[in-house]
């Protein structure tokens, strides 16, 4: 009998121990998408807090915003930024560097001419995409302490890298509260604290350019999983040509790399969401290269023909769909 | 005595966890679809219970609209005057990622 009562005592404690950290999530509309927190062991109270952190974040750096601070510096020519504007500005302009311009955060006057800004797509003429290119260089913007300037004309953008990095500050915020469990989606960029509350990995689904499919599912831990693909925003010109919104800074044209999508996993998720883009501009052998160059993230590529180029160790924690496989040679 | 108890202790753990795992495949996935609409949950719909194909448009309050279409098990927005359509080109729903139409603050969402 003392036993049963034993085993029955465990089987509860065991069941009391599964509630004590309760599931509370809460989604949004911000930065121009759509964002959802689940978290284990947040209350009401602090999924606010990230909500209003995000909201805050979206004051300061949106290009579109009337009183932003990037909208004072596109607008004046320069401004005085926030320590934390100055600072994402300084990271941005690092992964520019680094990527060799395939990032380019000064793009944004060529990505309006083609019209992903409004929904009036069009394909600009030559002369026009000549001109505006003039105006891409992310070497001419300048930052000095907390004081940034640009060229007459040219626009600043920090759309490519500010879902990262909303993403790593909600994150920040988490942990700080004690959070040791949560997953993040903010419009596609996938980030996680911790594991599942069981201390399994969590699975991250990396969805398919061809709607309801899946290219895997991999195993994250404390890390971002960012993805950048044509296939969401995108138009087809009159002469049947796809046109996506990820815009080649060199050529001033889409992206036409040879690659469906990217997926970037590693720590940052300011690192991942600005290298997803850059890579994808390179396409697979520029990718490539440039990971065995940097190393510091893991990637996967998905080709336009439908074949999946992963980074070694992430093929081990990787369960591929229904594409082929190919391992990257270090 | 002693094993007889224990069989009744496990014939009933096992009773409890079979209904548990009937309950969630039958009740628990989603096949129960909600519209919500910046935060408010418009409509809900039970996609089994569909039988025929239906069609019907959602107004954004800023303007512009979605149209929805319905089938026995699946939803996917048909059609949208918003700029970058990509609530279009994500054809039917999946479980686990929402269909979502940012500029109309819409989302379609298995019901949780």
């Amino acid at each position: 009998m003392r036993k049963i009562v034993f085993a029955v005592g465990l089987l509860a404690l065991l069941l009391l121990a599964g509630c004590a950290e309760q599931e509370n999530s809460v989604d949004f509309f911000a930065m121009d998408t759509y964002l959802s927190i689940r978290a284990y062991g947040a209350d009401d109270t602090l999924l606010q807090a990230c909500k209003t952190r995000v909201e805050s974040l979206e004051k300061k750096l949106s290009v579109t915003e009337e009183g932003s601070e990037i909208f004072a510096l596109n607008e004046n020519g320069q401004a005085a930024l926030s320590p934390e504007t100055a600072a994402l500005l300084e990271d941005a302009l690092a992964l520019c560097e680094k990527t060799d311009g395939a990032l380019d955060v000064t793009v944004y006057p060529v990505v309006r001419a083609w019209g992903f800004t409004t929904g009036e797509h069009r394909v600009p003429t030559d002369a026009e995409i000549e001109t505006l290119l003039q105006l891409v260089d992310y070497r001419k913007v300048l930052l000095s302490e907390l004081l940034a300037s640009v060229p007459d004309g040219m626009m600043l953008d920090l759309g490519s890298v500010a879902k990262g990095y909303a993403g790593d500050c909600i994150c920040a915020l988490l942990r700080d509260r004690g959070v040791k469990s949560a997953i993040l989606d903010l419009g596609g960029n996938v980030q996680v604290v911790g594991t599942k509350p069981n201390g399994k990995p969590w699975k991250v689904a990396v969805r398919a350019p061809e709607g309801e499919e899946y290219l895997g599912i991999l195993d994250a831990q404390d890390e971002a999983v960012v993805t950048s693909g044509g296939y969401e925003r995108f138009f087809i010109d009159e002469n049947g040509v796809k046109r996506c919104h990820i815009m080649n800074p060199e050529t001033g044209c889409p992206a036409e790399s040879g690659l469906a999508s990217v997926t970037v996993v590693g720590q940052s998720g300011t690192t991942c969401d600005g290298l997803s883009t850059a890579l994808f501009v390179m396409g697979r052998e520029g990718a490539e290269a440039f990971w065995r160059a940097h190393g510091g993230f893991e990637m996967l590529l998905l080709s336009e023909d439908g074949t999946l180029f992963i980074t070694p160790e992430l093929s081990e924690r990787f369960e591929a769909g229904n594409y082929p496989l190919e391992v990257i040679c270090p | 005595m002693k094993t007889k108890t224990w069989i009744i202790l496990f014939a009933a753990l096992a009773v409890l966890l079979a209904a548990l795992s009937a309950w969630t495949l039958f009740w628990g996935s989603g096949h129960v679809v909600q519209l919500v609409q910046d935060g408010t949950v418009l409509r809900e719909i039970d996609l089994n219970r569909v039988t025929d194909e239906e069609t019907f448009t959602v107004a954004a309050p800023s303007g512009g609209s979605n149209t929805v279409t319905v089938q026995h098990g699946r939803i996917c927005v048909s059609a949208a005057d918003c700029p970058d359509q990509i609530c279009v080109h994500r054809g039917w729903l999946t479980a686990g990622t929402p269909i979502v139409c940012a500029p109309h603050r819409l989302v379609i969402r298995t019901a949780r």
